[in-house]
């Protein structure tokens, strides 16, 4: 297919899923299943349309197509600009192929609900992903803006979707409050931007301020960062996260915490390398610190839950710290290693959240303390969940472990030794925090038998293995997806100028590079080796151990008051802002 | 003239904030959020100011002026008040779900004070 052709194409994978958005509720009526089914189709086809790019795309082309053909003129643009660059592709079919198994999933969980309410679940469902896809491959602020709302309003109404529990709508008031703030804040910091630079498209933006950067420019990256952070659930913005993911069903709380944050960190990525560039601002030690502070605060928190869900919750907080880490160390290996954790983050912790809703839906149980010996009952979802687990343990052969040592070689290439050895601490915790929940769920013996368990249904089991099967893919080719996929993302991360005019002519070839990678890296599996045994003591001390001072200072603080998290949001804001002005 | 625009705009979203972050009543709360949106429009509607313009309408210019003229010379940036519109339409659809949340809890809890909706801490 031509070019031209291809890039016209573009528009496709968002418009199908918000067509099948609508179709879904109005099919509802004629066969319930109808709904979930039009979904899937709509986000199959949105993935195939993004795999005819991906063979060009990852070869390392930026294709741009402003819609109504709109085009730049003399570097101007005014038109609606979608571009297709590797880093945006990469997310975007993440989001197509992940969503469309989650919807598999939930036909099969749940499709046993009314026609009204599958119409809604496959209605929102796929407005989400419609706005994933969306925000990955738009190359203009205003359509960030307008596709972090459309995410922003689907996933509302999917956190109160289904009123098993009322505490949903405590979820979704503190969601709603909690967002909204932080759209404020994105639209004022897009608006301000636009002001001063007359330019919305990434391209122009960046020309504009590789010229001159003023400091409302720079207030204006304080607030997109500290807004897309707040989407992300980087502390001190996370306050809503954990409730969320405590109340809603698993499929949904698989599409958040897989799909949804990482909106925030492509968003980050793109602002802080594509638009501003690197060196003008200290974006990237702001990115390291909350990246750490996140990952230790998320980690400590996710090992003091004994709800299942609250504390894979908290450990997505800790993820999303990483990435921001990744971000941060401004290196090859470390942006490689954010974007192949991005995938990788995806995976597992869909599998993990499908893995905790099964769970909930089959024995009715959340907390880990009435759990137990799952593993002879629910041996599928102990596999799944156990696979789930040593991928974030970054455990070789699963795919955490090539994406976190991509972030620690970053890490020790910029000299970062600091920063390492607190990421190392988060790594132990983490380890600490799933090693228990796996074996009080699964393992540890249980005095009273559970009633006979709804055995699980062909298509749950197509979803867990299909998520499983893809840790282990990604962790046994590395090269392969790192030199095919990853290689090229971080060439149009790392050199804006290419990506920039790939967007303003609608084609353009980014550097090629090459990110080497020692799988069997001795210091490396001896920091893997270490940190799995250090975290099992931790672990085995925690479940003995009263609950130590500070870890309860910390979870006092997380008073479960939308004023509270709301000040803590404003607080970092302001603080982000500060930082980003005054060093 | 302009200043008390931009002044206007940022007292508005200090009261915002402040019942955002003091009051516990769940509709205050709404209120507080929806003050602090009307003022992020005033910012930005006063941001598209120049001094001295015209709307930006080409559509039919004033007599004497054709639209040529119009757009070479002095119009407000319509690009930010577009900007606007689809923020404010956006802002209702929020605030309709927002209330609807608030009119679910009150019939589940039988309140609306925020701290007696708490059920998820630590």
């Amino acid at each position: 297919m031509s070019s031209q052709a291809l890039a016209s194409l573009l528009p496709l994978p968002v418009a199908l899923p918000i067509a099948g958005a609508v179709a879904a509720p109005l099919l509802a009526r004629l066969h319930r299943r109808l709904a979930v089914i039009v979904g899937m189709v709509a986000l199959g086809g949105a993935a195939a349309i993004l795999l005819l790019q991906a063979p060009s795309v990852f070869g390392g082309l930026v294709r741009a197509h402003y819609l109504g053909l709109w085009t730049p003129v003399h570097g101007h643009a005014l038109g609606i600009a979608m571009a297709a660059d590797p880093f945006g592709l990469i997310f975007a079919l993440t989001s197509a192929v992940v969503g469309a198994v989650l919807l598999l999933y939930t036909l099969s969980e749940l499709g046993g609900l009314g026609p009204r309410e599958l119409g809604g679940y496959a209605c929102l469902f796929q407005l989400v992903v419609a706005a994933l896809i969306g925000a990955a491959l738009t190359a203009d602020l205003i359509n960030l803006f307008v596709w972090f709302e459309v995410a922003a309003l689907a996933s509302y109404g999917l956190t109160a979707f289904l009123l098993e529990r009322p505490i949903a709508l405590e979820a979704a008031f503190k969601i709603i409050a909690l967002t909204t703030l932080a759209s404020f804040a994105v639209f004022l910091g897009a608006g301000l931007l636009y002001a001063v630079n007359g330019a919305l498209n990434y391209a122009p933006l960046h020309a504009a301020l590789a010229r001159h950067l003023s400091t409302a420019d720079v207030i204006a990256l304080g607030l997109l960062v500290a807004g897309f952070a707040t989407k992300t659930g980087l502390v001190p913005f996370h306050g809503w996260l954990a409730d969320v993911h405590t109340a809603t069903s698993g499929p949904v709380s698989a599409l958040f915490s897989g799909l949804m944050y990482n909106f925030g960190i492509v968003a980050i990525a793109r602002l802080a390398f594509q638009v501003f560039g690197v060196g003008s601002t200290p974006i990237l030690g702001l990115l390291l610190t909350v990246g750490i502070i996140s990952a230790l605060l998320g980690a400590v928190m996710a090992l003091a839950q004994d709800d299942l869900k609250r504390l894979l919750a908290y450990d997505t907080i800790s993820q999303m710290g990483i990435l921001a880490i990744g971000l941060g160390t401004g290196t090859a290996s470390g942006i490689a290693g954010t974007v192949y954790h991005l995938v990788n983050h995806a995976l597992f912790k869909s599998l993990l959240f499908l893995c905790a809703g099964a769970i909930l839906h089959r024995t009715g149980l959340t907390k880990l303390s009435e759990m137990g010996a799952l593993a002879r009952r629910m041996p599928v979802v102990a596999v799944a969940f156990v696979i789930g687990a040593a991928s974030i343990a970054g455990i070789p052969p699963l795919n955490g472990y090539v994406s976190l040592s991509l972030i620690h070689t970053g890490l020790l290439d910029g000299h970062q030794y600091l920063p390492y050895a607190l990421m190392l601490v988060a790594q132990v915790i983490t380890i600490a925090a799933l090693g228990k929940a796996a074996w009080l769920a699964f393992f540890r013996p249980r005095a009273q038998y559970y009633p006979q368990l709804e055995p699980l249904r062909p298509g749950m089991v197509a979803g867990l293995a299909s998520l499983a099967g893809c840790c282990v893919v990604f962790g046994v080719l590395p090269q392969f997806f790192l030199d095919s996929v990853m290689a090229p993302a971080v060439a149009g991360l790392r050199y804006p100028a290419h990506y920039a005019s790939g967007v303003l002519t609608g084609l353009a070839r980014l550097p090629a590079l090459h990110l080497p990678f020692d799988y069997f890296s001795p210091g490396e599996l001896a920091s893997v080796a270490g940190c799995v045994l250090a975290g099992a003591a931790l672990g085995w001390a925690y479940l003995r151990a009263r609950e130590p001072g500070p870890v309860r200072l910390l979870r006092a603080a997380h008073t479960g008051s939308v004023n509270d998290y709301a000040a803590y949001a404003v607080a970092g804001m302001l603080a982000v802002v500060a930082v980003l002005t005054l060093t | 003239m302009i200043l008390g625009n931009y002044l206007t705009a940022v007292a508005l979203f200090c009261v915002g904030l402040y019942v955002l972050l003091t009051r516990r009543n769940l509709i205050k709360i709404v209120m507080g959020l929806s003050l602090m949106e009307a003022s992020t429009y005033l910012f930005m509607v006063s941001l598209a100011y120049r001094a001295g313009s015209t709307a930006p309408v080409l559509v039919s210019p004033p007599a004497g002026k054709t639209a040529k003229q119009l757009a070479h010379g002095n119009v407000a940036d319509p690009v930010l008040q577009n900007f606007c519109l689809t923020a404010v339409v956006i802002g209702v659809a929020v605030t309709a779900v927002f209330l609807s949340v608030v009119v679910r809890i009150a019939q589940h809890y039988r309140t609306l004070d925020a701290d007696k909706v708490r059920a998820m801490r630590g």
